[in-house]
């Protein structure tokens, strides 16, 4: 093919030999690609993509999120059109020029103007995906200058953005787009609301006035007077990590590349249900460039529980690295480092594996039933509850006995019981697991990798390794979001068996499709609900019981499950409640942690059960909640019936705990306001005229949540002065795109009256940050803020200490810290850096520190009111969410933007688990849709209009008034909808996801 | 792999005749999906983004010939008044980024059931060139696919482009998802009526093994619309005309269950489509009439 040309280059040089191309992997050649405006001579193969040319050459922000073009996190520009890098050939792009968002950076520690205005609007969580956001914003900018929304929203439709709901995004896009035509935005300082129950605006705060023309991407506020002015707390402070994520700059666990890195594949069972008779591994092993093959014929049986949780985690310890049993399609049968990913693959098809193939079962409530086939039939796993019957925890907790139950059910007015289904769905951080070990040079193993648990990885991963703790050390880089799916060793410990082996470093990186079979999803559930009423329609007696699907392993089953109950019978005040639940094994993917962790399953239940009592008995749905609804000083009765310290027999009064911060009626009447409530009662809108097809309908749901897990949840943080007065901190605890990082920086900024840009935070590696137990279960701010608070404090009782000496004033006591100064009262004042250079050189030399950990009691609940408005298509069944509303108490939110962010990102995560997410099997448990499209999350393009309150109470134990916020507002969005369905249609289905299939199927009259 | 890298038409299909086994990329945002799955091992890849002929729009009696290179972005953009049912599918394909690479050709190519252009090339009545080094010829789109990811073309073969009817009357493309706008839709249906002619044509997608016809659909319509002169006269559609219409729409699907939803209610949804699709259509068509 010597006669074909391109570009004035020989072709033929292209065309590779053909003798050897049967398998991929060895053929290379030199092209030449334009990047940035530079010219590069690349190797690479003819299938290699423009993805990972890109990264070798140090574009790191051009990331992997897919293998299909999917996810966007690879987009870049090609002669300025965006175009998606994983799906496009290294060679296709020669004599193109390719644009990534390096070309931006150009001035260290500057921005350009559409990063600032990333920036500005808090458009990043993770900012895993932010180098595509920015360019596909470039690209737009550059043809349409002033786009409308929708334009806005076409543009970012190819960028999955998993933690954002785009909200910030396109307020980002509008801002950058206006910076550049040279006008100004209003700052994203929050909207002061009036309250509308009993609070008062407080006279000292900044009321501005609401303004229906502010995007609704700036969070609204209402103000408690209970709160003290602050200085650096409860204000939008830009993200700590903002610009290492705006331009791309290497900071996750994929960007960086140890000399002599081998690459890691798993392969994984076909088969639901087998035991492995015989493993030959002997080809494999043989292929060149195959240094280990690890299976359980020749790795150590030591039995663990993957999830990611505080020592002893619960039983059963039904795991091991390598089983000689496989419970699920995609569990792990071995593993192989090779010098590349192909030649990994290439050995994974060359094990021989003999399966004697066993009857699976997929369904929870089949598979406690006798006769149901044993997954767990091992004998070396204890802790199973009923191995025999497939259940692998009974959880059980109750206010009364169960006589005392019975007698109130017997004296109620009404007794209603209702059973619900909630389906497996899957996180999908774009991000996928991926870690990367090594060797240091004392030969300990280095675990560089993407995990909420960095602390709880390296403890659990050592026995499997043969290995001390100390000979660990976990490294957290930042993350592209988690969710949950990485509060689980999932992967970690494949690499650390693979490093040891090999000797060589070992990266290991999931795809799409091992993301959705292998890791973790949220647990299905079979969910029954049985309520006593009065008259009046007040709860008698609540009896809750639930058969969970924790899939092929136990991991956070006793948990997750146990919060089920704690939080679904906490919202309503009611004498007499129990909670039963079997947790059952099947053969389906391993369920664990995932944001919400056991809540919205109940809820989906409660709030949907609640609205058909209403209906019932002719009350509206939120006249029945304010009559049961739970308020300051009820007291939190089931909590500690359940859950890691539960089972307390006879807890006597006192020891009851109490709500002592509630905003839960003003976060319902600002949610009833801000739907347009009245609708409910007008007929015609309910029917539009000009669109026979179409019923409209509204939807409330109300929530309680958790702030860390009392008595169990440690964080610790460490802080120390430099010379310049500026300040390091170290924190364990585990920002995986929430924004904790900023916020725990805000916390020490305050205490100490500096600037937030003073504090430079470090989070977290297990061998220079103190412990935390991670992000997990709503604790970072509560607990992890305690922490910082603490050690802040510490650190200030020296500096005014030394403050004081230096300004001749007796009482230190009297000193304050503000604007990077220490003030006598008499107005003189020293700096911070004075300060600084006095402790370390000059006088009395000390390290200012501070040092401190946190456990917490209590665990103050947020509150949370969601209401969504539909409309439903009855002859398709097509449901489209027209707007949604959440209002939410977290205490006191220390910054607006990064709490209103994890709102919104929840509620669209909430909005595709009510209408269409669902990890669907074949009859045999294999995927049916583990890739995006099939499996459908929202797009810029598709999501509805989202309004986020944000609700101040004092909460009296949390850091200047913190309560927890990331999770409570993924609890009520399917609750919402669903009883925004009803209100459209008169139909209650009470089975999630709500495809336009099961609706429509739901509105046929019953024959 | 051979990188095959053609800078014209003749090159390429010299490439063609000598490589047949080449699996051949135009945008890429299919088949590097395949390659990237390890589901395609092909011995060589046939590289047509180089043959700027493919990317030409050319139009002859009263057709428009797109080039088989011609992407969706560029069919939304330089299309929407000839071709409105075309650039309406174009716009629901994946995003900005696909729209940028996609090709017409490549969608044909890959000829999945599932294809968004496919519909409204059928409605239109489209013929796909298809050349070799030894001939060139054309087929009804209706023709062209002969399975699920099967289509008439030959291991030499390569498609040049496709000739559509510039638009006479009204044209729509639906799809109906579990969103409001989705990646592969649970079934999508295009409509064009073709009053110059007085015919009406029909694309179904995703509720078959290849994209279908309703051509019983098609004759009722036209055989009412003919016998009535409503071509002419412009009347209101009886809802007894809409219904049957969709009726024999769905009836021609031969829809399967799979994970987007179940065969029956795949073709119920189509049957609401199609009665949709014809209202839009024919209200368009009256143009305010009362």
């Amino acid at each position: 093919m010597s006669g074909l040309r391109a570009d004035g280059e020989e072709t033929a040089k292209m065309t590779l030999d053909e003798s050897g191309a049967k398998r991929r992997g060895e053929l290379m050649t030199e092209i030449d690609l334009s990047v940035n405006g530079r010219r590069h001579s690349v190797e690479c193969e003819a299938h290699t993509t423009l993805l990972t040319v890109l990264r070798r050459l140090g574009c790191f922000s051009v990331r992997f999120g897919s293998a299909t073009g999917e996810t966007g996190a690879a987009a870049v520009l090609v002669d300025g059109r965006l175009v998606a890098a994983d799906v496009l050939l290294a060679a296709q792009a020669v004599g193109h020029e390719i644009t990534t968002v390096e070309a931006l950076n150009v001035a260290t520690g500057e921005y350009h103007p559409i990063q600032e205005a990333f920036v500005e609007a808090g458009a990043m969580q993770s900012g895993y995906s932010a180098g595509a956001m920015v360019l596909a914003t470039k690209a737009l900018l550059e043809a349409n200058p002033d786009p409308t929304e929708a334009e806005i929203r076409d543009a970012l439709s190819g960028i999955l953005d998993r933690e954002t709901a785009y909200v910030k995004v396109v307020e980002a896009v509008k801002r950058a787009a206006a910076a550049l035509r040279g006008e100004k935005c209003r700052p994203m300082d929050p909207v002061v609301v009036d309250a509308l129950a009993g609070y008062k605006a407080s006279p000292a705060a900044t009321v501005t006035e609401v303004d229906g023309e502010v995007s609704m991407a700036v969070p609204r506020l209402v103000i408690s007077p209970d709160v003290p002015q602050t200085a650096v707390v409860g204000k939008p402070e830009t993200k700590v990590d903002a610009l290492r994520l705006v331009k791309g700059n290497p900071a996750f666990t994929d960007d960086i590349e140890p000399r002599g890195m081998l690459f890691a594949k798993v392969l994984r069972s076909p088969h639901a249900h087998a035991r492995i008779v015989a493993i030959d591994d002997s080809a494999a092993a043989a292929l060149p460039g195959v240094h280990a093959v690890l299976h359980c014929r020749n790795t150590a049986r030591v039995k663990y529980a993957s999830g990611g949780q505080s020592w002893p985690n619960p039983p059963p310890w039904d795991q091991v690295s390598f089983d000689d049993k496989v419970r699920h399609v995609g569990d792990r049968v071995a593993a192989v480092a090779a010098e590349s990913t192909e030649i990994a693959e290439e050995a994974c098809r060359l094990i021989k594996v003999t399966y004697e193939e066993l009857p699976a079962v997929f369904d929870e409530v089949e598979a406690i039933k006798p006769g149901a086939p044993v997954i767990h039939d091992e004998t070396d796993t204890e802790g199973i509850f009923d191995s025999g019957r497939n259940i692998s925890h009974h959880i059980e907790g109750q206010t009364v006995s169960d006589e005392a139950l019975e007698a109130a059910f017997a004296g109620a007015d009404r007794v209603f019981e209702e059973t619900f289904h909630v389906q497996q769905v899957q996180h999908t951080p774009i991000e996928p697991h991926i870690t990367i070990g090594w060797l240091d040079e004392d030969e300990r193993l280095v675990l560089r990798t993407s995990t909420q648990v960095p602390f709880h990885v390296r403890r659990m991963v050592a026995p499997l390794l043969g290995l001390p703790v100390k000979r660990i050390r976990v490294i957290k880089p930042r993350l592209g979001g988690g969710f949950g799916a990485k509060q689980e060793m999932v992967i970690e410990d494949i690499v650390g068996h693979l490093v040891l082996a090999t000797r060589h470093p070992v990266r290991l990186e999931l795809t799409r499709a091992e993301e959705f079979i292998s890791t973790r999803v949220r647990h299905a559930m079979t969910v029954t609900f049985r309520s006593g009423v009065d008259a009046e329609g007040r709860l008698v007696a609540q009896d809750m019981s639930v058969v969970s699907n924790t899939g092929a392993y136990g991991t956070h089953g006793f948990t997750v499950n146990s919060v089920s109950g704690q939080h679904g019978l906490s919202l309503y005040n009611c004498p007499a409640k129990r909670f039963r639940c079997d947790v059952a094994y099947t053969n389906r993917p391993v369920a664990g942690a995932f944001r919400g962790y056991g809540a919205p399953q109940a809820f989906f239940a409660l709030e949907s059960h609640m609205d058909d009592i209403a209906r019932a008995l002719g009350l509206d749905p939120y006249e029945i909640r304010e009559r049961n609804w739970v308020r300051t000083g009820d007291p939190l009765d089931i909590v500690l019936r359940l859950g890691e310290r539960g089972g307390v027999e006879d807890l006597a009064p006192e020891d009851i705990p109490v709500i002592t911060s509630c905003g839960l009626e003003e976060c319902a009447l600002q949610g009833r306001r801000a739907i347009g409530w009245e609708r409910r009662s007008d007929p015609a809108w309910h029917r539009p005229a000009d669109r026979p097809h179409i019923r409209r309908g509204l939807g409330m749901a109300l929530a309680i949540q958790g702030s860390g897990i009392p008595l169990v949840d440690m964080a610790a943080c460490s802080i120390k002065i430099n010379d310049d007065g500026s300040f390091n901190m170290l924190v364990g605890a585990t920002d995986l795109g929430t924004g904790s990082d900023t916020v725990l920086a805000q916390i020490a900024a305050e205490v100490l009256g500096v600037p937030i840009e003073d504090i430079l935070v470090y989070s977290s590696d297990t061998d220079f940050t103190p412990f935390d137990v991670g992000a997990y279960a709503s604790s970072t701010t509560y607990i992890s803020g305690g922490a910082v608070k603490k050690a802040a404090e510490a650190a200030r009782a020296r500096i005014v200490v030394r403050a004081a000496r230096l300004l001749g004033v007796d009482d230190a006591s009297t000193i304050e810290l503000h604007d990077r100064r220490a003030w006598a009262l008499d107005g003189r004042s020293v700096s911070m850096g004075d300060i600084a250079l006095n402790a370390l050189h000059t006088e009395d030399q000390e390290q200012i520190m501070g040092t401190a950990s946190h456990v917490s009691p209590e665990s103050p609940p947020p509150f949370a009111a969601q209401l969504a408005e539909v409309e439903v298509d009855i002859e398709t069944g097509q449901v489209t969410v027209t707007k949604l509303v959440t209002a939410v108490d977290c205490g006191v939110p220390i910054n607006p933007i990064t709490a209103s962010g994890q709102v919104e990102g929840a509620m669209l995560q909430a909005l595709g688990y009510a209408l269409c997410e669902e990890v669907v099997l074949d009859e045999a448990g294999r995927p049916l849709n583990d890739r995006f499209g099939p499996y459908w999350i929202f797009r810029a393009d598709d999501t509805p209009p989202m309004e986020v309150y944000l609700v101040q109470t004092m909460e009296p134990s949390g850091p200047y008034g913190a309560k927890a916020v990331a999770e409570i507002p993924i609890d009520d969005v399917a609750p919402a909808v669903r009883n925004a369905i009803l209100d459209a249609t008169g139909v209650a289905i009470n089975a999630i996801p709500f495809t336009p299939e099961r609706v429509w199927r739901a509105l046929q009259p019953a024959t | 792999m051979s990188y095959l890298r053609p800078t014209s038409w003749a090159e390429a299909l010299a490439a063609r005749a000598e490589y047949p086994e080449a699996v051949v990329v135009a945008g890429g945002t299919d088949v590097m999906v395949e390659i990237n799955f390890g589901r395609l091992h092909p011995s060589a890849l046939l590289d047509l983004s180089r043959v700027g002929e493919l990317r030409a729009l050319g139009r002859e009696d009263g057709h428009v010939r797109v080039g088989s290179g011609v992407t969706y972005q560029s069919i939304m953009r330089d299309l929407p008044g000839e071709l409105p049912g075309l650039a309406a599918a174009a716009r629901t394909v994946g995003s900005p980024p696909i729209r940028n690479r996609g090709t017409i050709g490549g969608n044909l190519g890959s000829a999945s059931p599932a294809g968004d252009c496919h519909p409204p090339l059928l409605a239109c009545g489209a013929e796909v060139e298809i050349a070799s080094v030894h001939t060139s010829r054309t087929t009804p789109v209706a023709d062209f696919f002969v399975g699920p990811k099967r289509s008439v073309l030959g291991p030499d073969e390569l498609i040049a482009a496709v000739w559509v009817p510039a638009a006479t009357g009204p044209q729509t493309f639906s799809k109906v998802g579990s969103r409001n706008a989705m990646v592969i839709a649970i079934c999508s249906f295009a409509l064009a009526l073709h009053p110059d002619v007085g015919r009406v044509g029909t694309g179904i997608g995703s509720a078959g093994p290849v994209p279908l016809r309703a051509r019983a659909a098609e004759q009722f319509l036209e055989g009412h619309l003919g016998e009535t002169g409503a071509w002419e006269s412009r009347p209101r559609l009886g809802d007894a005309v809409v219904d049957e219409f969709a009726r024999l729409v769905a009836g021609a699907a031969q829809p399967i269950d799979d994970v987007r939803g179940s065969a029956d209610y795949r073709r119920h949804a189509l049957g609401v489509v199609a009665r949709r699709s014809l209202m839009w259509c024919w209200d368009e068509f009256r143009g305010g009439r009362p």
